[in-house]
């Protein structure tokens, strides 16, 4: 049916912008029987169009420049299908180099887009052409790989309809992409960090706070506090240390209110995706179950939720049911809550519902600082922390979360949910907003379609999160990026990730061009994700088939993290015969 | 509360199992108001409908029948996961979906298989299980069962599977009712 069709068709994204899309559908009767059956896997050829231009973002609180796609500040959506050979040409319309990276995607490395690693970058004035088979399906996302333009609004959204049925049935859908806009230059944010860590952290404790500890625990222990605290060159308000930011949804602001229109009953697919620089979300509708059918584009169990938090460079699908006709508020909070993102759903335009308050922020708690007492001593750590009598941590019973309680022999057990991707008493562990709700954990996750099949790892391969705040140094294993051998691994094998967070910072770790398997003790159905967070004071174990030759980026995905030195090229050794000679390595990186 | 024993030994016999592996079938719970329909005798049985079960929805996807119609649904799971076949009102659904995770919390239904030891040591431990339903089916991959189902002459059916999360994406059907 679709041999010899030739089209142009017009590309609509959420936002109403328009991606041209020239569509040449080549099957046996034009290529000729013989190539016809070498490209029978291949039926759809898309051709696509991206300028990279400068911009000026309007986020109802302020304007500024940025970097957009197409001339717009509003996220691109493209929707590719499964199966389909994509083509794509990026025109790089700024004073600088830029890089368009699809992230997520399996891809052959030369397309991945990491300036030093898969390419050279696109220079000013140039068009570079992307082209790679798409074979998974999914919400995505592409950002600029370059500089701090992605922090400065060089994202969009990638659609990929996949070739099979869906395991869910759902008669709308919306891309609801996040973002922290801020109003400095991602250049100036890092200058600024680099000088004075604490530059964007506007809930330091004050003289007040001290005093109020100190009236509470007395002086003492107030003072022990402040000290190890101190001597950690942390705050207990260490969770965002960019504030000041205004979230965005579909680059809208809160008083934009960004809304998705719906008739009661109907069944509406949100596809969230955290473009943001540096900021987790908390996220809820209230009024409405959440059905989680999809996290990091690949389909888990569908788990119904009251909330859920989005890492940086994560993505969540789920599926509501507005029962009523009303509006309802999609509301994610900042981890910090130090801000909100807030978008509609509602059967008209123009309608409201309410918007919640932002709750109390959280603070770092001693259970934030280290993984165990042997980590105390950090003597293997780059952190200052100094030593540490854990027996005397200051930490009261006051200070436990919710639902956590002190074991006889000292240990803090429990917590919200006891979410096991949080170390116990931690003060990040997220709750539910509403009473008794469910708070979506990393635990829920598991795969619908497994990819492989489920076998013991070849190797474990130990990467400590580390940092120095008082420099703004992030680095793993204690050695920041421009000083570190690259990460080799050998095609073929199952590669064990053991990450240790020995930083009060939550890290979401992702490896390029190829899957992030997290162990959450459900075996064959471990979730398949491209970005794994690591909360403070925790271990979390992924496990990589290395099946992906060329060079791959490893990093954490918090924009100023990554730039300090978080970050890792990985070199894929060996390979089929095959795919090595299409190999042509470059050197830099 | 309407967990009662678990396989009684005394219940009728609600639908025949048509595999042969012949594994118990389980019903899941819920339903016994009488709105969506009563358990129909198998000589006044008008039509068979074939219902397929796959990872997350039902063949057919809608269901019609007429008004107090009797009919046989032979129901074949063909997915990976466990999966339901579930008559009731969407009311019924919505009650019948906190008894189904309770069921997964206990360990008894995991994603791809009831766990049987979980479901005797649950009746042990707590003096009750599941039991049997004669509108609904509760099936394992690769498990089929028959359900003789006779309609009422109004009210407002679904089928559906309560398995968590199942109904909510989308793994229900209308059932229609004609003159």
């Amino acid at each position: 049916m679709r041999a010899g069709l030739i089209g142009v068709l017009h590309l609509y994204s959420n936002q109403g912008m328009t991606i041209m899309l020239t569509s040449i559908v080549s099957r046996a009767a034009v290529l000729g029987v013989g190539l016809g059956m070498a490209l029978s896997g291949a039926a759809w050829a898309g051709t696509y169009n991206l300028t990279v231009d400068y911009v000026t973002i309007d986020t109802g609180e302020f304007t500024r420049t940025g970097i957009g796609y197409n001339g717009s500040a509003k996220p691109p959506t493209l929707r590719f299908k499964e199966g389909e050979e994509v083509t794509i040409n990026v025109t790089n319309n700024l004073d600088e180099d830029t890089s368009i990276h699809w992230h997520g995607l399996i891809l052959p490395y030369q397309e991945d887009g990491v300036p030093g690693i898969s390419f050279d970058g696109i220079k000013p004035g140039e068009t570079f052409t992307y082209n790679f088979p798409i074979i998974q399906g999914g919400t995505y996302w592409f950002h600029s790989h370059s500089g701090f333009q992605e922090p400065d609004g060089a994202y969009g959204a990638l659609i990929l309809e996949p070739e099979e049925r869906e395991k869910y049935r759902y008669d709308k859908e919306y891309v609801v992409q996040l973002t922290d806009t801020h109003p400095h230059w991602g250049s100036r944010i890092m200058r600024n960090l680099k000088m004075m860590p604490d530059y964007y952290n506007r809930q330091q404790r004050t003289l007040t706070d001290f005093l109020s500890d100190a009236s509470e625990t007395g002086l003492d222990a107030a003072w022990a506090d402040r000290a190890n605290w101190g001597e950690m060159r942390m705050m207990p308000t260490d969770i965002e240390d960019v504030q000041g930011f205004t979230p965005m949804i579909n680059g809208m602001g809160p008083d934009q209110n960004w809304t998705g229109l719906f008739e009661k009953g109907e069944r509406i697919r949100l596809r969230f995706i955290n473009s943001s620089a540096m900021t987790y979300f908390d996220i809820r509708i209230p009024g409405l179950k959440m059905t989680v059918v999809q996290a990091d584009g690949n389909d888990v169990l569908p788990v119904p939720v009251d909330e859920f938090r989005i890492a940086v460079a994560e993505t969540y699908d789920v599926i509501v049911r507005p029962r009523e006709d009303k509006a309802y508020t999609v509301f994610a909070e900042s981890m910090g809550r130090t801000a909100f993102a807030r978008g509609t759903l509602a059967p008209r335009e123009g309608m409201e519902a309410e918007v919640p308050a932002l709750r109390n922020p959280p603070l770092l708690t001693m259970a934030d600082m280290a993984l165990d007492p042997a980590m105390a001593s950090m003597d293997h750590g780059s952190m200052a922390m100094g030593e540490m009598d854990h027996a005397n941590m200051p930490m009261s019973d006051d200070d436990l979360p919710p639902g956590a309680h002190r074991m006889p022999d000292g240990t803090i057990m429990g917590g919200p949910g006891k979410d096991p991707f949080y170390a116990a008493g931690s003060g990040v562990t997220p709750e539910a907003a509403k009473k008794h709700g469910k708070f979506l954990s990393y635990k829920d996750l598991k795969a619908s379609n497994p990819l492989y099949p489920d076998r013991e790892a070849t190797r474990e391969i130990e990467l400590r999160l580390t940092g120095n705040m008082e420099r703004y140094i992030w680095s793993i294993n204690g050695v920041k990026y421009q000083d570190a051998d690259p990460i080799r691994l050998q095609y073929g094998e199952r590669v064990r990730f053991k990450f240790v967070n020995e930083t009060m910072m939550t890290h979401p770790m992702h490896l390029h061009g190829m899957w992030s398997i997290i162990d959450n003790g459900t075996g064959a159905r471990d979730p398949i994700k491209h970005v794994v967070s690591v909360a403070p004071g925790t271990e979390v174990y992924m496990e990589t088939e290395v099946d992906a030759p060329g060079q791959w980026a490893f990093h954490c995905h918090l924009s100023y993290h990554a730039d300090s030195g978080m970050f890792r090229k990985v070199i894929v050794e060996g390979g089929p015969e095959d795919d090595l000679a299409k190999l042509n390595l470059p050197t830099g990186g | 509360m309407k967990f009662k024993s678990l396989l009684r030994a005394s219940a009728p016999v609600l639908f025949a199992i048509s595999t042969a592996t012949a594994a118990p079938v389980l019903a899941g719970v819920g339903h016994g108001d009488g709105a969506s329909g009563q358990v129909g005798q198998s000589s006044d049985v008008s039509r068979t409908i074939m219902v397929t079960m796959y990872d997350n929805y039902y063949e057919p996807a809608e269901i019609s029948v007429r008004e107090g119609e009797t009919v046989k649904f032979i129901i074949t799971n063909a997915g990976e996961l466990v999966h339901e076949f579930n008559i009731g009102t969407p009311d019924a659904h919505d009650a019948h979906g906190p008894e189904m995770m309770m069921m997964v919390e206990h360990g008894i239904l995991e994603a791809d298989r009831i766990n049987w030891d979980a479901a005797k040591k649950m009746q042990k431990n707590m003096g009750h299980g599941m039991h049997e339903e004669p509108n609904s089916a509760l099936l394992e991959p690769g498990k089929s069962a028959e359900i003789i189902w006779q309609f009422p002459d109004h009210a407002t059916l679904e089928f559906a599977c309560n398995v968590p999360g199942h109904y909510d994406a989308g793994m229900v059907g209308d059932i229609k009712l004609s003159h």
